[in-house]
């Protein structure tokens, strides 16, 4: 009997709360688009397994089927690139990560989506693009003052660490973004912990060739002053300007964490320190936001250290100096898809307000106020609406240079940096070999050609181009 | 026009087009090979001489495929001049040597001392011969997945039991794939596990080859098994020797599955070979022109590498002969 009261109450629940989600009517443009089916490009990541859960209930809702085909994320870059480049429309849509925006609609192969966003026959009335967060969609979508993707969450990079295993040392961690964690703390704290013979390393870096271009850069602009701010890749006029003491210092920092961690740890990317600190063997570890759920707060599959953990942002440098950064992912509609329309309903569907703060629950992050601001986001991850405030007024989202050229500086830096974490070079010869080869990449793009003077402005450098309203894109 | 009149004229043409169609049937004997031979000419132009002139085409020009607003024009030979100029590439030349030499070298031995004691009767010859082949029939990229976790820090089987041997010696963890130098040799240790099958393979063919009178006349004069390998088994063997070596050498040159899928290159650019190189310039960096340079420069170091093997193995051939 208590069973079937439960149930009953459980059924009524559940018809409540249907009844109480925001029902979208749909357009008569909309409904004509029924029987459609668009494909989708995206990387096996954890925002996108959150965000595939509702994939049934936009097919119900409005007949339109989404095949999706996911790629490991070091090979979707390339595989995006060469389906884009062929122009064949197999992929309706794909997934841009913040920092290939430039390359990808440099080259033309993303529609602009403000005219789509304004179409009131294909986005629901209640889509609201002002709801974004302004340096979240300028930062994520927009290039050339235009509106390419839109993003569906974006987090800074931070750090992960084991308060109990802090507590036990005699310690306590400070907040996220208090000015007392600093370089220095967060070595001095990995080390006072370390204890391998125990199984735990002070620190899970992650080194690999190929992640410098996320894990090294928060050190890399933490020892800047605040004078060099900005500076960080290239000067006013483009030439590259990494070779310095700060960049010295920053890579010295980096590399020295290579103490606490076993002799195999060259090649370790986010998957290997990610599982360390799983096991629980390691006291702290690099984070993405947006991967805070699915990797270290998820009690079914990591039990070892779900809900003992501190999430904070990367350390205070030096000379005050925080990384402002932050990385995201977004939607953008290939120029060659022959499903627009359909393919710009599913879009605006999976980022409306509803379905944003719906997708909190499974590990997906924000990129509206309202997500930022809903119960599910507090309920089921509770560390993020401290980084609101850091989003809407610290963070810059070029400050990882975003030109065409990225993909080869990150190379660049990778490789050398990582030469100097296995000791074939110092941290002198990788800056200095950085320089070199990055200008030639700049080169090679057309930056230094006498006489051009139509370069890009460097937007990073004066903020308030990010903080204008979404809808005023172009 | 009559029904005759019309028949007429079909009968004409029906003659008219058999006569057209004669010209290249069997009775003409300098067209109809070409007749022959079109399907076949038509598919190698489309496979292999049309990519190989639109990549002479593409190496002459500046084309950025991640850049289609830079405007195309032709460059001459500067993107050779790109390549030959860039550190990396005589980096990745020098790596992509080391690992074809070492491979190769390893491979040959192991599979001709294979090949050696197969030879002989032995009980389960059969079952084992089939054993050794299995490495080589795997697909090299699951190959490399599968090394790649036996090589896992801290979790693959080779890390562990390795590991176990090497703490207890007091000597710590091998870094496998965390080493320059040891990746690099891990790499080539895997490839001899994949290829060795390959050499035993067409080594084992060669000496099936080899008639028995030789041998039987090296018995009768009393010559030694050291004396007899030398002298009859090596020489009679070099054309089995000749093709293995060139297609091994080949392919070890442009191994790629196995290095991206271990090393990707790294650590620092330590595994980073020409075809890794290639890869990265053509499909990370899409620049098209420079990796259709790149990719006709490696094609002239395999065929002069080729022409030498060929050269030198026939000479001394000749000298046996």
């Amino acid at each position: 009997m208590n069973v079937m009261k439960t149930t009953a109450a459980l059924a009524a629940g559940l018809a409540l709360w249907t009844l109480a989600l925001p029902v979208q009517a749909q357009t008569e443009a909309q409904k004509a688009l029924s029987g459609t089916t668009i494909h989708f490009l995206a990387p096996s990541m954890p925002q996108f397994a959150a965000l595939g859960k509702f994939l049934p209930e936009f097919e119900q809702k409005y007949g339109i089927k989404v095949v999706v085909d996911e790629v490991p994320f070091e090979n979707y870059r390339q595989k995006s690139l060469v389906e884009m480049q062929q122009g064949t429309g197999t992929y309706d849509f794909f997934a841009v990560d913040v920092m290939w925006l430039a390359e990808y609609a440099a080259a033309g192969f993303l529609e602009p989506l403000m005219p789509y966003v304004k179409n009131t026959d294909l986005t629901d009335a209640d889509y609201d693009i002002d709801d974004f967060l302004p340096r979240v969609i300028s930062g994520t979508g927009v290039f050339n003052d235009t509106l390419f993707t839109i993003p569906i969450g974006a987090g800074p990079v931070g750090t992960t660490f084991r308060a109990d295993v802090a507590e036990k040392a005699g310690f306590k961690l400070p907040e996220r973004f208090s000015p007392d964690f600093t370089t220095q703390y967060m070595f001095d704290a990995a080390k006072k912990v370390n204890n391998p013979e125990s199984n735990m390393i002070g620190f899970a870096n992650i080194p690999g060739r190929w992640f410098w271009g996320v894990t090294y850069l928060p050190y890399l602009y933490a020892f800047q002053t605040p004078e060099t701010k900005g500076d960080e890749y290239v000067d006013k006029d483009w030439k590259i300007s990494i070779n310095n003491e700060r960049t010295v210092a920053s890579i010295d920092y980096f590399t020295s964490f290579k103490q606490f961690m076993p002799s195999d740890s060259a090649n370790w990317g986010i998957g290997e320190a990610t599982a360390v600190y799983q096991a629980g063997n390691a006291f702290g570890t690099w984070n993405y936001q947006d991967f805070v759920k699915g990797f270290f707060e998820d009690p079914e599959t990591q039990a070892k250290v779900a809900g003992k953990n501190v999430h904070l942002h990367t350390p205070v440098g030096p000379n005050g100096v925080i990384d402002p950064w932050f990385g995201a992912w977004s939607l953008g509609l290939s120029k060659d898809s022959k499903n627009k329309e359909a393919t710009w309903t599913f879009i605006q569907w999976l980022t409306s307000k509803d379905i944003q703060a719906r997708a909190t629950q499974y590990g997906a992050g924000p990129s509206r106020h309202s997500t930022y601001k809903s119960e599910t986001l507090a309920k089921y991850q509770p560390w993020w609406p401290g980084v609101y405030e850091f989003m809407l007024k610290e963070t810059n989202p070029d400050e990882r240079i975003r030109v065409p050229e990225w993909a080869e500086i990150s190379d660049i830096m990778g490789e050398e940096g990582n030469r100097v974490w296995i000791g074939e070079i110092d941290s002198k010869t990788a800056a200095a070999n950085m320089e070199k080869r990055m200008t030639e990449a700049m080169r090679k793009g057309g930056y230094y050609i006498p006489g051009r003077d139509d370069l890009p402005k460097q937007q990073w450098r004066d903020l308030t181009y990010y903080d204008r309203l979404p809808s005023s894109w172009n | 026009m009559s029904i005759s009149e019309h028949t007429t004229t079909a009968h004409a043409l029906t003659f008219g087009q058999r006569g057209f169609l004669s010209r290249f049937g069997p009775s003409n004997r300098t067209i109809f090979p070409w007749v022959l031979m079109a399907p076949t000419l038509i598919i190698l132009f489309a496979i292999g001489i049309y990519p190989f002139l639109y990549s002479l085409y593409i190496a002459g020009h500046n084309v950025i495929l991640s850049k289609p607003y830079i405007p195309q024009h032709f460059v001459g030979l500067y993107q050779y001049q790109a390549v030959v100029q860039d550190p990396e590439f005589w980096h990745a030349l020098r790596k992509t040597l080391l690992f074809t030499v070492q491979a190769v070298f390893i491979e040959f031995w192991l599979g001709l001392g294979l090949a050696l004691l197969f030879q002989r009767q032995l009980q389960g010859v059969a079952f084992m011969r089939l054993f050794i082949l299995i490495p080589m029939i795997l697909p090299p990229l699951v190959t490399a997945l599968v090394w790649r976790y036996m090589f896992y820090p801290g979790a693959g089987l080779m890390t562990y039991y390795v590991g176990a041997v090497t703490r207890a010696l007091g000597l710590g963890e091998i870094p496998f794939l965390s080493d320059p130098v040891i990746a690099f040799q891990t790499l080539v240790f895997v490839d001899v596990w994949e290829w060795t099958p390959f050499m035993f393979l067409m080594l084992s063919a060669g000496l099936a080859s080899i008639p028995r009178q030789p041998y039987e006349a090296a018995e009768i004069d009393g010559a030694g098994s050291w004396r007899v390998f030398w002298t009859i088994t090596m020489p009679l063997l070099r054309p089995a020797i000749l093709i293995a070596v060139i297609i091994r050498t080949m392919d070890a040159f442009r191994t790629y599955e196995l290095i991206v899928i271990m090393t990707r290159g790294g650590p620092g650019n330590a595994t980073t070979t020409l075809n890794v190189f290639l890869t990265k310039t053509g499909l990370e960096f899409f620049d098209a022109s420079k990796a259709a340079a790149l990719s006709l420069i490696m094609m002239m170091i395999i065929i002069v590498m080729s022409f030498v093997f060929i050269r030198v193995f026939r000479s001394k051939t000749e000298v046996a002969e």
